[in-house]
Order: C-alpha cells, then sequence, then structure tokens
C-alpha cells in the first residue's frame, strides 16, 4: 500500500507536526471555549468591555469595589461557614463508612458497597436536590437553614467517602497489627496509628467538598428559596436575574482567586490530589 | 465482630439509607395515584402518562439526549488526542499542558458558566443549542482526557515496541494494539462524558437562549417556588435512572481491574 508507506514515512519525519496535529485540536478547542471565556470575564470586571459588549479600554476597580462592599463581604463569609460545616459533617458521615468498607467489611460486599456510593456521585445535584424537596415538604421544612446544611451535605457525601476509602484501603494492616501486639488499645491504635495515616485521604476529600461548596448554587436555591445566599446564588442572581455582567465578573474572579489560591496551598502541602 | 465493628456497620447501614432513601421516595411517589405527598393511595401510572403526553417533555427529552451524544462524540475524540499526544508523543512543555488540561475539572462550575455567558454575549453568539453543546464540550474533554490518560499510562508499553518489533508499522501498531487496549478506558470515558452532558443543569442554564430547553431545566423551572409533584417525580425518576445505570456501568467497567 503506497499510501501507508508514505504516511509512515510522513509519520518519521514530521514528528512535532505530527505532535500539533494530535495535540492541536483538543488545546486550541479548549483556549477557545474555555480560556478565552476567562479572559473575557477579566476584561469585564475591569470594566474594559461595556454596555453591549463595546470595547472601552477605561480600567476601573469599581466593579471590585463593588464586590468587596459589606453585603457582598457578608455573603462571601456565609458561603464560607456553611461549606465548611458541609465539610466537618461529611467528614463525621463519611469517616466510619470508608473505614468499615476499607477494613471491615466481608471481601464480597466490598465492591457492592463502593459501587453505591459511586453511582448517587454521578447524578446531577438538581436531581438529588430535588429528591430531598420531597422529604422537606413533608417535614415542613422547606426554606429552612437546616434543609439547606442537610441538602449540602446529602450532595458532598460521596465526594468525601470516596478519597478516604481510596486511603484506607492502602493502609498497611500490619501498622494495626504492630499496634495492638505492642499493647495499644483499639481507641489509641486508631488515634495515633490509621488517624494519621488517611491524612491524605481526609486532606482530598475536604478539597473536594470545601471548594466546590462555597460556590453552590443548586441546594441554596432550591432548599433554601431567598433565606440563604450563597456567592453561588448571588452570582446567578447578578447575572440572570439583574444582568449586572460587571460586578458578577469581579466576584467569580474573586471566587475563582480564593480557589486557586486555596488549591495552591494544599498542593504544596499534600501533593497529589486524589479523586 | 466486635461490639464496635457491629456499630460501625449500624453506622454505615444509616448512611447508606441517608443517601438512597430520598431516591427511594421519589421512585414511589412518581407511581402514587395520589397527589397529595405522604399519603400513598394506590399504585398507578398516570403521572408516566402525562409525561409521555406532554410535547414540551418530549422536546426537552430530544434535546438533552442530542446535546449529550454529540459532546460525548467530540469531547471523547478532542479528549483521547489529547491523552494520546500526552502519553505517547515526545515534546516539550507537556507539564504546562497537564496543568491547563486539568484547570476545567479544578475550576468551579458555576465560574465556568458565567465565563461563558459573557464570552458568547461578546462574540455576538446566538444562545441555544450550538452555545450549551460548546460548553458541553468544553467541559468534557478534560474528564476524557484524565480517564483515557490513566489507561493508557496503565497498560505495558512493551506490547507497542513488541509489535513494530515484529515489523507493524506505527500506523498499524496503533490501530491493532494501542487502540484495543486503550478502549476499556474509553468506553469509561464516553459514559462520564455523557452523564455530565445530560443531566446537566448549571452550564445549561447560563448558556442556552429563549426556545432551547432541557430535560433538567424544565425540574429546575417547575420545581424552583418548592412545588413537587407527582408528575415532577416521574421526570426524575427516569433521568436518575438513566444516569443511574450508567454510572454502574461505569463502575463495573472500572473495577474490573
Amino acid at each position: 500500500m503506497a499510501w501507508m508507506d508514505s504516511l509512515i514515512d510522513f509519520v518519521r519525519r514530521y514528528r512535532w507536526l505530527v505532535a500539533l496535529l494530535v495535540l492541536g485540536p483538543p488545546l486550541i478547542y479548549l483556549s477557545i471555549y474555555f480560556f478565552a471565556p476567562f479572559v473575557i470575564t477579566i476584561l469585564y470586571s475591569v470594566g474594559f468591555i461595556g454596555r453591549r459588549g463595546v470595547v472601552t479600554w477605561q480600567f476601573t476597580i469599581r466593579y471590585y469595589q463593588e464586590a468587596l462592599r459589606w453585603v457582598y463581604l457578608k455573603v462571601f463569609y456565609n458561603s464560607v461557614v456553611l461549606a465548611a460545616i458541609t465539610t466537618v459533617g461529611s467528614i463525621l458521615m463519611a469517616y466510619p463508612v470508608a473505614y468499615f468498607i476499607a477494613v471491615k467489611a466481608p471481601k464480597k460486599w466490598k465492591n457492592l458497597l463502593v459501587v453505591s456510593v459511586m453511582v448517587p456521585y454521578w447524578v446531577d445535584f438538581l436531581l438529588r436536590t430535588y429528591a430531598l424537596m420531597n422529604i422537606f415538604t413533608m417535614l415542613k421544612m422547606m426554606f429552612t437553614y437546616e434543609a439547606v446544611v442537610v441538602g449540602m451535605i446529602y450532595d458532598y457525601l460521596p465526594f468525601m467517602v470516596l478519597p478516604l476509602y481510596a486511603t484506607l484501603e492502602k493502609l498497611d494492616k500490619s501498622l494495626l497489627e504492630a499496634s495492638y501486639t505492642l499493647g495499644a488499645s483499639p481507641f489509641k491504635t486508631f488515634l495515633k496509628v490509621t488517624l494519621p495515616l488517611s491524612k491524605p485521604g481526609i486532606a482530598s476529600g475536604t478539597i473536594l467538598v470545601f471548594v466546590p461548596a462555597i460556590g453552590e448554587f443548586v441546594v441554596p436555591a432550591m432548599l433554601g428559596g431567598v433565606s440563604v445566599t450563597t456567592i453561588g446564588t448571588l452570582t446567578w442572581d447578578l447575572f440572570l436575574k439583574f444582568h449586572n455582567w460587571w460586578r458578577g465578573a469581579a466576584l467569580s474572579i474573586l471566587y475563582i482567586a480564593v480557589v486557586l489560591v486555596s488549591l495552591i496551598l494544599y498542593m504544596r502541602k499534600v501533593g497529589e490530589l486524589e479523586i | 465482630m466486635s461490639i464496635t465493628d457491629r456499630l460501625m456497620g449500624l453506622y454505615s447501614a444509616l448512611v447508606y439509607a441517608f443517601l438512597y432513601v430520598p431516591i427511594l421516595l421519589v421512585i414511589v411517589f412518581s407511581f402514587n395515584e395520589s397527589r397529595t405527598l405522604g399519603q400513598f393511595t394506590g399504585f398507578s401510572l398516570k403521572w408516566y402518562q402525562v409525561l409521555l403526553e406532554d410535547k414540551v417533555v418530549w422536546v426537552a427529552f430530544y434535546n438533552s439526549l442530542n446535546v449529550a451524544i454529540i459532546t460525548t462524540l467530540v469531547s471523547l475524540l478532542l479528549g483521547t488526542l489529547a491523552a494520546y499526544g500526552m502519553v505517547r508523543l515526545d515534546v516539550g512543555g507537556k507539564g504546562a499542558v497537564d496543568s491547563l488540561l486539568y484547570v476545567p475539572i479544578i475550576i468551579p462550575e458555576i465560574a465556568e458558566a458565567l465565563s461563558l455567558l459573557l464570552f458568547y454575549k461578546f462574540s455576538g453568539y446566538q444562545l441555544g443549542w450550538l452555545t450549551v453543546l460548546l460548553g458541553h464540550i468544553a467541559f468534557d474533554i478534560s474528564f476524557v482526557y484524565v480517564v483515557v490518560r490513566a489507561r493508557l499510562a496503565g497498560f505495558d508499553r512493551s506490547l507497542e515496541e513488541a509489535s513494530l518489533t515484529l515489523g507493524a508499522n506505527e500506523v498499524q501498531t496503533f490501530l491493532k494494539v494501542t487502540l484495543p487496549l486503550s478502549m476499556p478506558g474509553i468506553i469509561a470515558a464516553a459514559l462520564i462524558a455523557f452523564t455530565l452532558s445530560f443531566d446537566d443543569f448549571i452550564k445549561t442554564a447560563f448558556t442556552t437562549g429563549p426556545g432551547f430547553q432541557t430535560l433538567p431545566l424544565i425540574i429546575w423551572s417547575q420545581s424552583a417556588r418548592g412545588g413537587v409533584g407527582p408528575e415532577l417525580n416521574a421526570l426524575t425518576t427516569v433521568i436518575m435512572a438513566i444516569s443511574m445505570a450508567i454510572a454502574y456501568a461505569y463502575a463495573k467497567l472500572t473495577m474490573e481491574k
């Protein structure tokens, strides 16, 4: 086959061109539909783009000042508190479960138990939050802060169980036996051996829950109504209700900055993220 | 089993109940004859009947499916190319490119969604089917990349070398060795890409225009003011059944290593 030979010849001779043809399309696509939009967002946030999308090149920090007003800082604070409660709540719920699956559960049950956590992990928050609405309506708990907290933990729980399980699964069981043999009680063994060794899992789970939870929109909007305002609901309102894109853009850039800083700090401390 | 083990087992059972009871209730109430929540008066399929006769639901279902299928195909192609290039090609600057490919997974969805909206408005796109589709693809490429890359990096490279040594050329080796061996990863990636797109809400809500509705948007607009009802339970049951079946297939596929 002559065309095949010339193709092989081409592949061997122009390796850089092949690399360009392979890596080019995905990178160009992401540049246009993922990275360029962020550049545009930054341009909006500093006032370079005005009404009707006209480029004005007039730099202003006005929108950042607006986004840092006391009312908005309070929303930021509320979001961080809600995210922290969600994280602590899901660690408390997830840890015993992850430990049970990884260390205690009979072997034949293990796969089923892990799959049962993974399946809700892939269903969009909108649907799972809607599922909670039935119960909260029956309990007359709709539009309360408690409902939002339960909903947040409910939605984020799988994001905590899976990394914890991944870490505990790899835990060397002989270390536990060594601790028992040397006279430590089960409680002491847990405190001095198991818990320190599961730190990477706790850290990964915390990042996977805390960071997106700060910007969560669906749960506070559906279960909290107008009673709970977060960065997520505020962003939504600024964009889709009030069409204040400039302030919304500044707010979003600030939020992304918080996310990136916490991720970088995390990477420095713990290293690889386990998903 | 000691007492603490039993207690931990019981606690785990309760957490699983917490995860699944709300989902089960949606399914149960979708078959409830009565409109009243909490009172199961009898088994009925009438709410599914209502869904089947609702033209708006059918159009939204078609839209969801249409976007999810095209998103899956395009992001599969682009994500696999990226994974193959990063694992197999000898080029500089890989570390930086790898980080860039991870960014869409890390950035919160709502931030990405609103930046897309600003981009579309600025570039004069007409919001609708195309803008939703382009956004879903941008998001899914990275997930495909991560999954396929893990598979490509995971299998024994000497199999490819053996193929080359035994006289097969690069193209034959790719088609007969590399591609079949990475198939489980590609299928897993396709399943993720499809589910992420099919039941996506945030990105779709920000990037859609008048007249283009998907199934999650229907659930949102009808439940926004606290309105739960048997029709919505039936619709949620259908979407969740599709997503969960795919998630189950994915879990099965990735756990048989």
